[in-house]
């Protein structure tokens, strides 16, 4: 049996060995790669060039970049205002949903549609669709008295651009995930309310939100990260225009090393990003570990 | 606030879904619909659209002129052909290598005898690796693939699809192998059983559902990829997303041919989510319960 015991550790290990080794040169050593080049000056476009240490001087930029604060700032507001809205909404059509019904499987499959279209491919239809010469989001809006609107080229209403298109991609998701979990709710707790006479409003605050707070937690979790690394719209749509308008991080990233060619800062700016995101997860986890031990 | 009157409702579903009334219920149902339904339906005739059709004001809401102008355009000018191969040869390389090695990855965790601190380290490791942003290893990665001379090809596309992909699969995989009674397993040890056949002839077989989910959310990643697309090919080894985006950033206006590339990349994973949508909403599910 100890030798059953032993063959099978080294099998474990065999059987992770491919990962460790890909993901390590994959993903930790290009990391590494960056924190080493976040302390040098180097220029992309000029191969033969030494790079030059320069220490924190990259880090220290980060502070006086107003660029980087816009972004920044553009992001959170993204990021805050796009989850709200794909939850709420997300939520509310999960509740209409959550059957098993055959009608409630084909609503199911429409909204699978935005979930598994190229992000690439939706800011571009969008971008058909709210352009202001030719645009029919406009046409449909003038139906209701609304003027023609300069969607892209406007800061206010390009952000809100931006949002609304990841609302549209993503509250299929939020209610797909909702309406799973809305489905596993027992219903001797709705009923027992109903029993006792509560409101519709009651049962929802008092016995709904409770019981689906872990998946909303999640939910949560994984829209607010993957917010944060918006880039494929962003990049179609706006490509953070006009000006600095829909700036975001990730993007902004992109553009210094690969448009500006300034290796060394962009490898700053993604450490710093790394780091805040990895802050993020450890706090959601933390968050949601506190959720389930509640239940 | 009205009040539910219990006799007419019984399961979750009935007393959820009428919660403020069935007025409020269809409206949001249909509404919903729409909202989902109409850019689809957008995209899908103006790839039909006759030129004067897609560019005109008011827009040409129910075209009755049909078209396949914009698909010949972008078959014979585009090359679209080509394209289409490159995204399906990465999306395919990469969902094979990616649920290979990922579910051996996952089986080891979850029942290999390795000791619970590692099986910790890798659950935490595999979880943040899960929420890393591909922005950050986009610069050290250009440079390692331009020094190895292999920007412009699909193996560079297929080696960064599999790293993103791969924790996501081993994160899903170990919550699919949980699922299995451990006493299977035991009672194929007991037979004589070694780890590597437990795997394939015993785990294997019935998590064929979660392997499934696993393969299909992968394939999708991999066939909408963008980012790492953008920045490691140039002309050759491009996939459908780098072209889409070509339209907006090259040509300008080019709506319907525009439409007809992005219809081209939507409905390969149409079909394919269309065939396995029961295990795809299970793996969705799955991923975001299992965070």
């Amino acid at each position: 049996m100890k030798k059953r015991k032993n063959g099978d550790r080294l099998a474990s290990w065999a059987f992770l060995t491919p990962t460790l080794v890909f993901l390590g040169i994959t993903a930790l050593l290009p990391l590494l790669y960056s924190l080493y080049l976040s302390f040098f000056r180097m220029k992309l476009n000029l191969p033969n060039q030494t790079p030059q240490f320069v220490g924190f001087e990259n880090y220290a930029r980060m502070l006086t970049d107003q660029l980087l604060h816009t972004s920044t700032w553009n992001t959170i507001l993204f990021a805050v205002i796009s989850v709200a809205l794909e939850t709420v909404l997300g939520l509310m059509v999960a509740m209409v949903i959550c059957s098993d019904k055959r009608w409630a499987r084909i609503v199911t499959s429409i909204f699978m549609i935005p979930m598994i279209m190229a992000p690439v491919a939706i800011g571009t239809l969008w971008r058909m669709m709210l352009d202001s010469s030719t645009g029919v989001i406009n046409y449909l809006l003038s139906f209701l008295g609304i003027p023609s609107i300069n969607w892209l080229s406007n800061p206010t209403s390009a952000m809100i651009a931006v949002m609304l298109v990841n609302v549209w991609q993503l509250t299929p998701w939020v209610t797909v995930i909702c309406a799973a979990g809305l489905k596993a709710l027992p219903s001797d707790c709705l009923q027992a309310g109903l029993m006792d006479g509560a409101t519709s409003g009651q049962i929802f605050r008092h016995i709904v939100i409770p019981l689906i707070k872990p998946v909303l937690v999640v939910v949560l979790m994984i829209r607010f990260i993957d917010a944060f690394k918006v880039f494929d719209t962003v990049y179609v749509m706006t490509n953070g225009g006009p000006g600095s308008a829909t700036e975001m991080l990730p993007n902004y990233i992109y553009k210094q090393g690969l448009k500006f060619f300034d290796a060394g800062y962009a490898a700053a700016l993604a450490i710093v990003f790394v780091l805040t995101m990895t802050l993020c997860t450890t706090l959601f986890l933390r968050w949601r570990k506190r959720e389930e031990d509640k239940l | 606030m009205k009040k539910i009157r219990s006799r007419d409702y019984a399961s979750t579903e009935a007393i959820l879904s009428t919660f403020a009334g069935r007025p409020v219920k269809y409206f949001l149902i249909v509404a919903s619909v729409i909202s989902v339904l109409f850019p689809v339906y957008w995209l899908v005739i103006s790839a039909f659209k006759l030129e004067q059709d897609y560019l005109a004001y008011p827009p040409v809401m129910f075209p009755t002129r049909f078209t396949l102008d914009s698909f010949i355009e972008i078959f014979t000018r585009d090359d679209i052909l080509q394209y289409f191969f490159n995204t399906m040869i990465v999306a395919v390389a990469t969902t094979a290598i990616t649920i290979v090695v990922g579910s051996m990855a996952a089986y080891a965790v979850v029942r290999g005898p390795i000791g619970a601190k590692a099986k910790h380290a890798f659950g935490v490791w595999f979880l943040i690796q899960k929420m890393y942003p591909a922005i950050a290893t986009a610069i050290p990665v250009y440079l390692v693939m331009r020094s190895l001379h292999l920007m412009d090809t699909l193996i560079a596309l297929i080696i960064m699809n599999t790293s993103f992909n791969l924790p996501l699969v081993i994160w899903l995989m170990m919550g699919f192998f949980e699922q299995i009674p451990y006493d299977m397993e035991e009672s194929a040890m007991l037979d004589g059983c070694g780890f590597c056949s437990r795997f394939f002839r015993v785990v294997l077989p019935v998590t064929k559902p979660g392997l499934i989910a696993s393969a299909i959310l992968t394939f999708v990643a991999a066939w909408n990829e963008f980012l790492f697309a953008v920045i490691l090919t140039i002309k050759n080894s491009k996939t459908l997303p780098v072209v889409i985006a070509g339209f907006i950033t090259d040509r300008g206006l080019a709506w319907g041919p525009m439409a007809a590339t992005a219809l081209v990349t939507l409905i390969p994973v149409v079909i394919l989510v269309w065939i396995v949508q029961k295990d795809f909403v299970n793996g969705l599910a799955a991923g975001a319960v299992k965070g």
